[in-house]
């Protein structure tokens, strides 16, 4: 019986992890396309180089191979619940500063919000999978940023953005890995299953 | 030997006056001997003094001054005596001191506050005042600035305000102030008095953590004339200054502050012009400018009412200010009567502007005025209207009861109509319009009936209908849906 059942979460695990790469590849299109027309609307140049800021998390990663699939699971969802909180900052200062003023940029912004939640959500539905309940939330919720000028927010979005759309890069490979027998895909079992 | 020579005498308050003088030769000596009379009447008064320069009363007309040096034994050697003439004594009013000088810097604006010194003058005098204002360390003069006040025997503290063309963060700014005093009955020659101690303000550019774009976040209008700064830390350079797509020409302030000058800057986008700063080893600063309009004076401001208890103003806005978000354009409409006001929620991105505003209980006049501001400017339209003339119905439902020949109509309504039915034969409209007055006292929603004659059996007519307030004619309402019905067989 526990053969058939590992079995089917083994399934359930490949079928997530596809769904989840699917799903970062179509995030990262969306989110690469909405750099664009942030950069456009926000009058920035491309080019612009762009401080680490403070509160987002960094998408590259030292000794990536050695990571279990359990620390690329939490990181990832650390690192998404995070631009959901960024995202719906930016949502929110987009319609403070702009109204309806700009309602393209503002629906692109909202409908890269949207997959970061499910890609969360997803995230979630897997360390469940792995009898490992996702983190709290109140741990990934970003400190408030400090009052920041209207340039350094423009900035600070555009840093935001190209970093989300690393971390979609990063997060199709991890899942990946999470598909491939091995090692490194394994999932470090849960403290209730240790030895 | 060492005649005492070249008296000179000043005075600041035109009662007291300094004497000072010289010696022939700077040899050794001791002490020296005043002696003055007053208006040449005795007695004289006599002291000793170290020093080349005493204090002594301002004579009425003339003053017999005589000086003696002593040796260093106290044996006088050297006596000379002077003739002081009132025309020969220098008025020169007091230094004036700055009480404050205050920035402002959201508005770019120096606040200066002196005393005028006005209470050891007579009432009346004319002073002048010549305000500099410097950059660049107080070596660069930057305007002189004229000030006229008159004295009225108080001490009174005068205050001024100097708008700068940039903003007070980019550099530190200086200010001295001087005065003239036209005292007018004081026949010696007057003049300037000494420039006061400077007064500074410091900018950003002083300060350890002061880097950044300045101003930050404002917003101006069309055609504004614009000073942007960078200011960055000591050792970093600034590799080029952009305002929107362009980059301009750099004006060092300071050896932390450059300054680029754009000239009538045009509307900006949405969310703002960014000015930007490159600095060496990839550091970037910037700030967001909106340029935009002040609003126009709302036109066609007309108010109505369907319903009896919201009366809805509509208008039109007039060019857009390209300000968005929270500097958007508000407006509220204000009724002076009652006193009551209302802020109107507007959607700046559709042409047509409404606002509602109660109907207040037992009142039939109203007297509005729309108020429009928004960071640029402020204006307002104003509109007296008699609720009872500005009554616009809505055609509501209708149900007809035909007959071969006539039909009749149910209307909604609550007070007097005008009913106007368009029927047609097929698919156009080709009669005119068919107007029926029929007259209702106001009511709840009474309804009424109306029959059109002389339709021709077994055809088929489309009907429409308005109506509209019978008492006093504002609008028609608008069409109510078609009816289609074919009336029966002869």
């Amino acid at each position: 019986m526990a053969a058939a059942d590992s079995a089917s979460a083994t399934l359930r695990r490949r079928d997530l992890c596809s769904r989840g790469i699917r799903l970062a590849g179509k995030m990262r299109s969306d989110v690469v396309d909405l750099l664009d027309t942030y950069v456009e609307r926000q009058g920035l140049d491309a080019s612009a180089s762009v401080a680490a800021v403070e509160g987002v998390p960094v998408a590259a990663v030292e000794r990536w191979d050695e990571q279990t699939g359990t620390q690329r699971l939490l990181e990832n969802l650390a690192a998404y619940r995070a631009f959901r909180a960024l995202l719906a900052q930016m949502l929110e200062e987009q319609q403070e500063q702009l109204g309806e003023a700009d309602a393209t940029l503002g629906r692109a912004l909202a409908a890269v919000l949207l997959q970061v939640s499910a890609f969360t959500y997803h995230l979630e539905e897997l360390l469940r999978l792995e009898n490992r309940g996702p983190p709290g939330e109140e741990a990934a919720v970003p400190p408030m940023p400090p009052p920041l000028s209207l340039f350094e927010r423009k900035l600070r979005g555009l840093g935001v953005l190209r970093e989300l759309a690393q971390w979609a890069v990063r997060s199709a490979r991890d899942l990946r890995q999470l598909t491939k027998p091995g090692p490194g895909s394994g999932v470090a079992p849960s403290p209730a299953e240790s030895p | 030997l060492e005649h005492p020579q070249n008296l000179k005498c000043v005075t600041h308050n035109l009662r007291k006056m300094i004497c000072t003088w010289d010696v022939s030769s700077e040899g050794r000596h001791g002490q020296t001997d005043f002696c003055y009379t007053t208006n040449d009447l005795p007695p004289s008064v006599c002291f000793k003094t170290k020093e080349k320069r005493v204090e002594i009363p301002v004579p009425d007309s003339s003053s017999t001054v005589t000086i003696t040096t002593d040796s260093n034994s106290g044996i006088p050697f050297a006596t000379k005596e002077f003739e002081i003439h009132k025309k020969d004594i220098l008025f020169v009013p007091l230094t004036p001191r700055i009480l404050s000088l205050t920035p402002d810097f959201s508005t770019s604006t120096l606040n200066l506050k002196w005393s005028d010194n006005g209470l050891i003058f007579p009432y009346g005098l004319d002073a002048i005042w010549q305000i500099q204002i410097l950059r660049k360390e107080a070596t660069e003069k930057v305007t002189q600035v004229t000030y006229y006040s008159k004295l009225t025997h108080e001490d009174i503290i005068l205050s001024w305000n100097w708008t700068s063309d940039m903003p007070l963060e980019c550099t530190s700014h200086y200010v001295k102030i001087r005065c003239y005093i036209n005292v007018t009955q004081f026949v010696g020659p007057k003049d300037w008095s000494e420039w006061s101690p400077v007064g500074e303000v410091p900018g950003k550019d002083t300060e350890p953590n002061g880097s950044g774009v300045f101003p930050q976040d404002i917003v101006v209008a069309v055609g504004s004339d614009l000073t942007i700064c960078c200011v960055h830390e000591e050792g970093q350079q600034i590799k080029q200054m952009t305002y929107g797509p362009e980059i301009y020409p750099m004006i060092p302030l300071s050896s932390r502050s450059s300054a680029i000058r754009v000239l009538n800057a045009s509307a900006s986008d949405a969310s703002g012009t960014n000015a930007v700063c490159t600095l060496s080893e990839d550091g970037t600063d910037g700030a967001v400018l909106f340029v935009g309009y002040a609003p126009d004076i709302p036109e066609n401001l007309s108010c109505e009412t369907s319903n009896f208890l919201v009366i809805k103003c509509t208008w039109k806005p007039g060019r857009p200010s390209g300000l968005y978000g929270k500097r958007r354009t508000k407006y509220s409409l204000f009724e002076r009567i009652s006193g009551k006001n209302v802020s109107c929620k507007v959607n700046e991105m559709n042409r047509e502007r409404v606002c509602g505003f109660p109907v207040l209980a037992d009142q039939k006049t109203y007297d509005f005025i729309l108020g429009v501001s928004n960071p640029i400017g402020q204006t307002e339209s104003s509109l007296l209207v008699d609720l009872t003339q500005r009554v616009i119905t809505r055609s509501s439902s209708t149900k007809i009861r035909k007959s071969s020949t006539h039909l009749c109509y149910f209307l909604l309504s609550f007070f007097s109509l005008l009913v106007c039915f368009k029927h047609s034969r097929g698919k156009s409209y080709h009669t005119p319009c068919y107007s029926h007055n029929v007259s209702i006292p106001g009511g709840k929603f009474s309804t009424h009936t109306t029959q059109l004659n002389s339709l021709r059996p077994y055809t088929k007519y489309r009907f429409r209908v308005r109506c509209s307030a019978a008492d006093h004619f504002w609008k028609w309402s608008d069409w109510s849906r078609v009816e289609e019905h074919t009336t029966l067989e002869a």
